[in-house]
């Protein structure tokens, strides 16, 4: 199921998320709560038992690509591409939101650093990855927010296995933390309509190992629909439990160390939970 | 003044992509369900397998395209103008991918040539909004064989491309040896008293009303090329002219009278005129009635220069 066993993968989701907190906190700006509702999502898909890359050739012809079309989930995409070794860590902490980094406040398509799409306005990555799906010989990936299923456009892919044509190498991870930036969103009958459009529609616990491990490889035995896997997470999980799931933190980052600390301590705390 | 027949821009641009098909293996074509209005039927016809119809659905359609030329395909994605104006930061998001997608968006009916249609069918912004987004190159061709070169050289070079096509037949005047240089405009008349600086299929009607205007006195410049934006040519003959008329099927803001406006105000602040809409709506008509009607034909541009030289009637 997964190319690491699940110890290190917590062990990983628990540093990755010391990490979020400390690069979000220190840039003073950037999406953590976003970030940390990904964590296993994102985590679970790079080491998956299927999942191919070459972080020494970023733009490897052979790769899986993975689109993040949710652009202000990208401080944990930087930081997952470093532990992938596409750059070291000091990179990203150095970089974070300056002028002219690699890494900007939204994706900027680099292949050389493994970030394949450049993004920012909503619905609009869902696309590119799908067209993108349609002449790339291996899997793709795109992770979309479910805030993101509000756009029309966004709406619309679900009819292009219909319109268009099934792209058996595509699957579609939905961050469905219910919560957008001003406002809770609710994705209603969207994973209903996904399958009457011929998706292979998975609903499951997006912070489960077991879950996300089946899930994928699902993904990868269908090669004849394209997948849309909703995660139910939680936003801001594993951070401040006082903020975990509610609203009022989108785009927040620690205004100062005692936050900061609030939310390492929320890591810690799950840790010895385990 | 020689001409070699009567083709619009759509017709000459489908008859190249068709021929394109034979050439590029990679070429992928998309059309948002337009494919007989923009002339990719075609190509649609004789390479399914190579063609998206997207539907209804402009942004998806350029995000579609997007990601196949990511993927590292050749695409031309074609739509009626108007029906762009759904995919604005879509296209935005494609230039902002990097140099190395190869991208050619080609847009039909642009302007009030489409006709009877109405306001509601006529793109007079195009321009102005392609424009706005860094990395697009913006090429509105004049003639059937400018179109067919124009094609052929960003075929053949990687980039995000606006190609600005048209509907109604329109003479084809330019030699077929005459090369297509992105950034270049051509002198198509020499003149000592006026410059008309013209783009798309409005170069035809400034060099008819070059012809009424007498020997020797108006310079044609064409620009097929709206950026980048050949700057030393339009300034070295508004230097030798003094005068400077705009013409275009597209209205004044945004558009060739700007782009040329701030040439010349930077480097040669030179009076200008212009044949252009005005930032309105507009109505269905024939599209001769049309261009009578909001003063962008040849009889329009020969009123505006004669009134500029100071000549009555």
């Amino acid at each position: 199921m997964f190319r690491i066993p699940i110890s290190e993968l917590d062990a990983h989701a628990r540093q990755l998320r010391r990490d979020l907190i400390e690069l979000i906190y220190r840039a003073r700006s950037g999406h953590l709560d976003t970030s940390l509702s990904l964590v296993e999502v994102y985590l679970a898909l790079v080491y998956s038992s299927s999942y191919r890359c070459d972080p020494s050739r970023g733009d490897w012809s052979g790769r899986d690509a993975i689109f993040l079309s949710e652009g202000h989930a990208c401080p944990i995409q930087y930081l997952i591409n470093a532990r992938l070794d596409y750059y070291p860590v000091e990179e990203v902490f150095a970089g974070i939101r300056k002028p002219h980094s690699p890494f900007q406040g939204h994706t900027q398509r680099n292949l050389k650093y493994g970030l394949e799409n450049s993004n920012g306005s909503l619905s609009i990555g869902v696309w590119q990855a799908y067209g993108f799906a349609l002449e790339w010989p291996q899997d793709v990936y795109c992770i979309a927010g479910d805030g993101e299923f509000e756009e029309p456009s966004a709406l619309g892919l679900l009819a292009a296995p219909h319109h268009l044509k099934p792209a058996g190498n595509f699957t579609l991870l939905l961050n469905n933390n219910g919560l957008a930036q001003d406002a809770a969103t609710d994705i209603g009958p969207l994973a209903d309509a996904a399958r009457l459009y011929n998706w292979n529609v998975m609903e499951i616990d997006g912070h489960d190992w077991a879950a996300l491990g089946e899930a994928l490889q699902e993904a990868v035995r269908d090669r004849q629909r394209p997948k849309f896997i909703v995660c139910r997470t939680v936003k801001g999980q594993g951070g401040d439990p006082a903020k975990a799931g509610k609203l009022g933190s989108h785009g927040k980052p620690p205004a100062n160390e005692a936050e900061r600390n609030a939310y390492l301590a929320g890591v810690d705390a799950a840790g010895e939970g385990r | 003044m020689q001409t070699f027949g009567n083709v619009s821009l759509r017709e000459a641009f489908g008859e190249a992509l068709l021929a394109a098909g034979e050439q590029f293996d990679d070429l992928r074509v998309l059309d948002a369900g337009t494919s007989n209005s923009t002339m990719s039927e075609p190509f649609r016809k004789k390479w399914p397998e190579r063609f998206y119809t997207a539907g209804i659905n402009e942004p998806g359609m350029i995000g579609l395209a997007t990601g196949l030329s990511m993927a590292g395909r050749r695409v031309v994605a074609c739509d009626m103008s108007i029906f762009l104006q759904h995919a604005f930061a879509h296209l935005t998001t494609a230039a902002r991918q990097g140099e190395d997608l190869h991208l050619i968006v080609a847009a039909s009916h642009t302007g009030i040539a489409v006709g009877p249609d109405g306001g509601s069918a006529h793109d007079l912004t195009d321009l102005a909004r392609m424009r706005l987004i860094p990395g697009f190159t913006v090429l509105a061709p004049w003639d059937g064989h400018q179109v067919k070169q124009a094609l052929e050289v960003i075929l053949n070079r990687k980039g995000c491309y606006y190609l600005r096509l048209n509907r109604p037949k329109v003479p084809i005047f330019t030699a077929p040896d005459v090369r297509f240089e992105i950034g270049k405009a051509v002198i198509l008349r020499e003149g000592r008293e006026i410059s008309i600086v013209a783009t798309g299929d409005k170069v035809y009607a400034a060099l008819e009303a070059a012809d009424m205007l007498g020997d020797g006195v108006a310079e044609v410049i064409g620009v097929a090329s709206i950026e980048p934006f050949d700057d030393a040519t339009v300034v070295a003959s508004a230097i030798r002219t003094g005068r400077v008329v705009t013409v275009e099927d597209h209205i004044f803001v945004g558009g060739l009278y700007e782009r040329t406006a701030g040439v010349l105000a930077a480097s040669h602040p030179t009076p200008m005129r212009r044949v252009a809409l005005d930032r309105i709506f507009t109505t269905s008509g024939e599209p001769d009635e049309l261009a009578r009607l909001y003063g962008v034909d040849a009889a329009a541009i020969v009123e505006v220069c004669r009134k500029f030289l100071g000549v009555s009637d």
